[in-house]
C-alpha cells in the first residue's frame, strides 16, 4: 500500500484505538447515559477518548491533560466497601464528570473480582 | 531579618539596590517624609497574608455557626452562600478541614493547601446544585443503575479504522 496522500481516504480517527487492553470496565449511570452519548459532540473526539482512556487505565492517578478533584463531604465518600472516593474530572471548562472506581468488584459469591469504574454524573455548561 | 530603615530619598540613589534586595528577601522598611512607615514585600507573601486573614475570619465565623448545630440561613452565610449545598455534618467536616489547611498554609507560608481545600469544597457545592446530580451523588447507587460506557469513537465504519 502506498503511503502517499490519498484524498479519497478519510483522516485517521483522532486517538485511534486504545494502545493497550483497558484495565477497568467503564460504566455510566443510566441517568447520565444521554449525556455520555453527547460527549464527542460536546468536547471533541480527542478529549472524549482521553477521558475514557484515563478511566479505563488509571482512574486513581492524576491526569496530564485534565484537572481532577476529589469531592468533599457526603458527595465524595465511597458508596460501598472497596469503592474509591468520588473523583471530579474536568474535561474542558464546560464539561466535567464525576466517577468512582473499584479494584475488586464482584457481582456475587464465587464471582472473579474485577476492576470497574463508574461514571456517576456528567454535566455541560460553564459554572 | 534586617533592621535597616530606608529613607524615601534612598530610592533615588544607590541604596535602592539594597532596598529592593531586602524586599525580595522578605521585607524592606522605608520611612516616608511625613514619618509614615512603609513596607515592601514580595507580592506572593502579601497574597499569602491576605488569604490567611480572609479564611481565618471565615473559620471563626463558621465555628460559631457549627456550635449552634442548626443550618445557617443564606443571609447568615453571606459571601459563603455557596455552602448552602451542605448539611450540618458536611459543614462540620468543612470547618475541620479548613482548620487543618490554615495550620499547614501558615506553617508553609504558602496558601496553596488552603486554596486547594476551598476549591474542592466549592467544586462539590457546584455539583450538588443540580437536583439530578445531587440525587446520584448523595444516593446509594447499585450496579444495576449503570450501563456499559463504550470508548467514544468518531463513528467511522470498521473497514476505515487505522
Amino acid at each position: 500500500m502506498s503511503s502517499a496522500y490519498d484524498p479519497s481516504q478519510p483522516a485517521r480517527r483522532p486517538g485511534g484505538k486504545p494502545g493497550q487492553q483497558p484495565s477497568y470496565r467503564v460504566l455510566v449511570h443510566k441517568k447520565f447515559k444521554r449525556h455520555y452519548d453527547q460527549l464527542v459532540d460536546k468536547v471533541g473526539i480527542q478529549q472524549a477518548q482521553q477521558f475514557w482512556d484515563h478511566l479505563a487505565n488509571n482512574p486513581g492517578e492524576p491526569s496530564a491533560v485534565a484537572s481532577i478533584t476529589i469531592l468533599r463531604g457526603k458527595a465524595g465518600k465511597p458508596w460501598a466497601e472497596n469503592w474509591s472516593r468520588v473523583h471530579h474530572y474536568e474535561l474542558t471548562s464546560k464539561a466535567r464528570a464525576d466517577y468512582a472506581y473499584c479494584d475488586v468488584f464482584t457481582t456475587g459469591p464465587g464471582d472473579e473480582p474485577h476492576r470497574v469504574v463508574s461514571i456517576l454524573t456528567i454535566n455541560y455548561g460553564s459554572h | 531579618m534586617t533592621s535597616t530603615i530606608f529613607q524615601a530619598s534612598d530610592l533615588a540613589n544607590q541604596k535602592r539596590v539594597d532596598f529592593l534586595s531586602q524586599a525580595r528577601a522578605g521585607r524592606a522598611r522605608l520611612r516616608d517624609k511625613d514619618g509614615t512607615s512603609l513596607v515592601m514585600l514580595p507580592e506572593s507573601h502579601l497574597l499569602w497574608l491576605e488569604t490567611m486573614a480572609q479564611w481565618s475570619s471565615v473559620h471563626l465565623r463558621l465555628e460559631g455557626v457549627i456550635r449552634r448545630a442548626t443550618l445557617p440561613t443564606v443571609s447568615e452565610l453571606g459571601d459563603l452562600a455557596w455552602l448552602r449545598a451542605f448539611d450540618i455534618d458536611d459543614l462540620t467536616e468543612f470547618v475541620e478541614e479548613l482548620h487543618e489547611a490554615l495550620v499547614v498554609s501558615n506553617a508553609d507560608q504558602n496558601p496553596s493547601r488552603l486554596e486547594e481545600c476551598v476549591n474542592a469544597w466549592r467544586v462539590t457545592a457546584r455539583q450538588l446544585e443540580d437536583p439530578l446530580r445531587r440525587s446520584v451523588l448523595l444516593g446509594a447507587p447499585s450496579i444495576s443503575d449503570f450501563d456499559d460506557a463504550p470508548r467514544p469513537d468518531a463513528s467511522l465504519p470498521d473497514d476505515e479504522e487505522p
